[in-house]
């Protein structure tokens, strides 16, 4: 497929996913209704609804996609492993654990919830931690394999550790529920807050990222070869690290855990658009964008109570087996 | 007097390489030989700057600690002896990371596509090449650096007799015209055609010299344990244009 | 007759002719309050983990003079060898099954949404207990006080209200805060929009509904932490200030003490009829 017509294709993609997060929802609106209420006119309700709402729940779920489908490409380059995915590191483990904590810890220390900023402060603080070891390690220039290994150990202390949260929060099952719909992943009640925590954040990394795409191609072919080839290859492992970290952390930080979109969509738009590190990195945060606001969509407009990371998981997982299945 | 391509002093890396001294000036084209894990790789890697070392390394005479990353790229080239890659890059599109360090300058790509007989396969995915064809990438892609001091480590391991012997050719060229080419390699008669020969025996240097001074019946039999018999040339030669 | 409403499972009999039981174990909140309503002081052994917590018990104070069972599975009920467990569909399967097996009499409560439930638990608590006498007379105070407070609220014109919390889940028909507003002289706006018991909550349409209360918690900081969320915000409801606190043990209680909510609310959205 030619490259060419790939950004503004992406772009048109996410343009209507974008409108279509704002037309469709649980109130039916027209076309004319949400352009008025965007413009400031329109009925009361319409007007929250599209401002207060839908704008704001548009604007975190692109930021989300985008940062989550960088991360992804980074992941896939740093491992040299098209199947690598944002969490490999521990990173969104201990963002849920940061959360979790706060979550099934507050009321027993007395604040019965968390305000606005602890929760997404208390994710992002555990996600740093938990990879804080991790760059610790990659500036020491530890090899990619102990990484992942050390990834891995993390996951599952994590893990263990949030399971043992989630135990002893049982009996009290409304805690126990908002625990859960956290770890599933979601954008319900996202508003402008959560736009200024994350978005400017995660666009800042996204930028940054931008320019790291050569070197990250000559990475993905051997760490060796990238060095010999005057790429200051310990300084690219600690800046992919630190960025990768900085986009899961926040997504996870505003959205819970919503697994899949990091290793789907790099992947995806690789077999469409080939490897080059330059294209696929914008690609990948469109795409991603694009992406996570369909899945959204699908659990706003279809009333079965579906978590957003579920619908990610039954969207992309049979679609990437069929694009697999494909004769090359 | 020019300073030399590559000066080493008491280069060493724990447990694979006793402390190394040697020169190699401009214009030499030198074979590195020695049995398996004699250590070969690991002096071709620490020249590149690719192990943590002791001893100091200079490259045409400045320190190598003080030579920045963008310029490495542009000095050294490293080929080594893996050459897996994981995406599907296009050919070119290797070769051409050649010249990363030069920025946005893509000449010389297409010359060291057709220099290792790769011309034809410029748009195929590197993934889906064989492993000869994917040894000649990666020399192509250190050639496409211009930098005039060349470090394979075992190219012609996987090639075919002819491109075997259009590498040579193509090292020895690069050494007339002023490079410094070592190759590392297990042919000790495609050795004897080289201008200096360094023999690396259990991570210590033991032959440092010209073909015929060096690689003697005596040291074969110590170093390599076979008996060498010394026959008038038969290797094989390309035929002339 | 509101006997076949209660779903009673009862483990091995004792036998027969028993005494009133003496070590009686509450293994929920619910029965906790049931149980100190009924029971003599003697008659207790133990309350639930969570009977002494005033954010979960509207009868912490009283609770503090019993013990507590260290957490809510069978063994730490055991522990104080029950001849009389009391506990609700609350409780996990697992916990009840080995009580069971324990050989120990086991009362479990499953309806509780109306008044009508709570008298018979009470009035099925009382004969456990061989309380018979104590059972009524709550039950007729009981009565008295609802329809007290009915004929305070005769006529009045239902407020139209919503139950706000940080979870998102909104109270509609047949759950304690229907109940709630039933008794209150209140509408509940989710009940009549259609939904049933906690559902998921609808942001949008949430709008739409008109309420012209929200009734929530009485936590501390409720109010800016409702505030952080979108639809609340928006409400008009919200914006005018308009939250009535009430209770949260009150507000979800499964026995008699939800009375109490009752009038805290009606008085809150009535002041007029409580001069």
């Amino acid at each position: 497929m030619r490259s060419r017509a790939a950004i503004p294709a992406l772009l048109a993609l996410l343009a209507l996913a974008f409108l279509a997060s704002l037309a469709f929802g649980e109130l039916r609106l027209s076309f004319g209704q949400v352009l008025a209420a965007l413009q400031g006119g329109g009925d009361d309700i319409a007007r929250t609804v599209v401002r207060d709402f839908r704008l704001p729940r548009a604007l975190v779920g692109m930021a989300v996609g985008a940062a989550l489908g960088a991360s992804g490409v980074v992941m896939q380059a740093f491992f040299r492993n098209p199947l690598a995915s944002p969490g490999l590191l521990g990173v969104s483990s201990g963002g849920a654990l940061g959360a979790v904590a706060v979550l099934a810890l507050g009321p027993l220390l007395g604040f019965a919830s968390a305000a606005i900023w602890v929760l997404p402060l208390a994710s992002t603080a555990g996600a740093f931690a938990a990879t804080g070891a991790v760059l610790m390690l990659a500036q020491r220039g530890a090899g990619t394999e102990r990484l992942l290994l050390s990834g891995v150990a993390l996951n599952a202390l994590l893990g263990a550790g949030t399971s043992f949260l989630l135990t002893t929060t049982a009996g009290h099952f409304e805690v126990n529920a908002q625990i859960l719909f956290w770890l599933m992943g979601g954008l319900e009640s996202r508003s402008w807050e959560h736009v200024w925590m994350g978005g400017p954040p995660i666009l800042a990394a996204c930028l940054l990222l931008l320019p790291l795409g050569r070197a990250m191609d000559l990475l993905s072919l051997g760490e060796q070869s990238a060095q010999s080839l005057g790429v200051d290859v310990r300084r690219l492992r600690f800046q992919l690290v630190l960025l990768s970290t900085i986009l899961t952390a926040l997504a996870t930080a505003v959205a819970g855990m919503v697994g899949f979109v990091g290793l789907v969509v790099p992947h995806v738009l690789r077999l469409a658009f080939g490897p080059d590190h330059r294209r696929l990195l914008p690609y990948s945060m469109l795409g991603g964008a694009a992406f996570l606001l369909a899945c959204d969509l699908v659990t706003r407009v279809f009333p079965m109570g579906l978590r957003l990371g579920v619908v990610t998981a039954l969207i992309g997982g049979p679609f990437f087996l069929w694009l697999l299945r494909r004769p090359r | 007097m020019t300073a030399p391509a590559l000066q080493t002093t008491s280069l060493a890396v724990l447990g694979r390489l006793e402390p190394v001294s040697l020169e190699l000036g401009p214009g030499e084209l030198v074979a590195l030989v020695g049995p398996n894990g004699a250590g070969k790789s690991t002096l071709i890697q620490a020249l590149a700057g690719l192990l943590p070392a002791q001893g100091t390394i200079q490259w045409n005479g400045q320190s190598l600690s003080r030579i920045l990353m963008p310029d490495r790229g542009r000095r050294l080239a490293w080929v080594g002896q893996e050459a897996l890659f994981e995406f599907a890059f296009p050919v070119r599109e290797v070769v051409a990371q050649g010249r990363y360090a030069w920025g946005d300058d893509l000449s010389g790509v297409a010359e060291a596509l057709a220099e290792l007989d790769l011309t034809h396969l410029a748009d195929r995915p590197a993934t889906r090449l064989s492993g000869g064809e994917r040894h000649r990438v990666g020399l192509a892609r250190a050639l496409a650096t211009l930098a005039p001091i060349q470090l394979w480590d075992e190219p012609v391991a996987q090639l075919d007799v002819r491109h075997a012997l259009e590498v040579m050719r193509l090292a020895r060229r690069l050494a007339d015209a002023g490079g410094t080419v070592l190759v590392s390699l297990h042919d000790l008669r495609a050795a004897y055609r080289f201008d200096r020969v360094l023999v690396l025996d259990r991570g210590r240097l033991v032959g440092n010299g010209r073909p015929h001074d060096v690689l003697t019946a005596p040291l074969i039999r110590e170093v390599f344990r076979v008996e060498a018999t010394f026959v008038e040339s038969l290797v094989p030669e390309l035929p002339p244009g | 007759m509101t006997r076949r409403l209660l779903a009673l499972l009862l483990a091995l009999a004792l036998p027969l002719g028993a005494a009133r039981p003496q070590r009686v174990v509450s293994q929920t909140v619910g029965t906790d309050e049931l149980l100190l309503a009924l029971a003599d002081p003697g008659q207790i052994a133990a309350l639930s983990h969570i009977a002494q917590d005033a954010r979960f018990s509207p009868v912490a104070t009283e609770a503090k003079r019993f013990p507590m069972i260290r957490e809510s599975d069978a063994e730490s009920v055991l522990r104080f060898r029950p001849d009389l467990v009391l506990a609700t569909t609350f409780t996990r399967p697992e916990t009840l099954n080995l009580l069971r097996r324990a050989g120990v009499r086991l009362l479990v409560l499953d309806r509780f949404d109306t008044l009508e439930d709570v008298y018979a638990s009470l009035q099925l608590l009382g004969r456990e207990l061989g309380q018979e006498a104590r059972a009524e007379a709550l039950v007729a105070q009981c009565r008295a006080r609802v329809d007290t407070l009915a004929a305070r609220l005769r006529g009045v014109r239902p407020v139209r209200v919503l139950s706000a919390t940080i979870y998102p889940f909104t109270s509609g028909a047949g759950t304690t805060f229907q109940d709630l507003c039933e008794h209150a002289g209140a509408l509940n706006v989710a009940a009549e929009a259609g939904l049933r018991g906690h559902a998921p909550t609808p942001s949008e349409r949430l709008l739409q509904w008109r309420a012209e209360v929200l009734v929530v918690s009485d936590d501390p900081g409720i109010q800016a932490r409702l505030g952080e969320i979108p639809h609340y915000r928006a409400l008009p409801a919200f914006k005018a200030g308009r939250l009535v606190p009430v209770p949260g043990p009150l507000m979800s209680s499964i026995s008699h003490h939800r009375i109490a909510a009752y009038e805290v609310l009606a008085r809150a959205l009535h002041p007029d009829r409580f001069r």
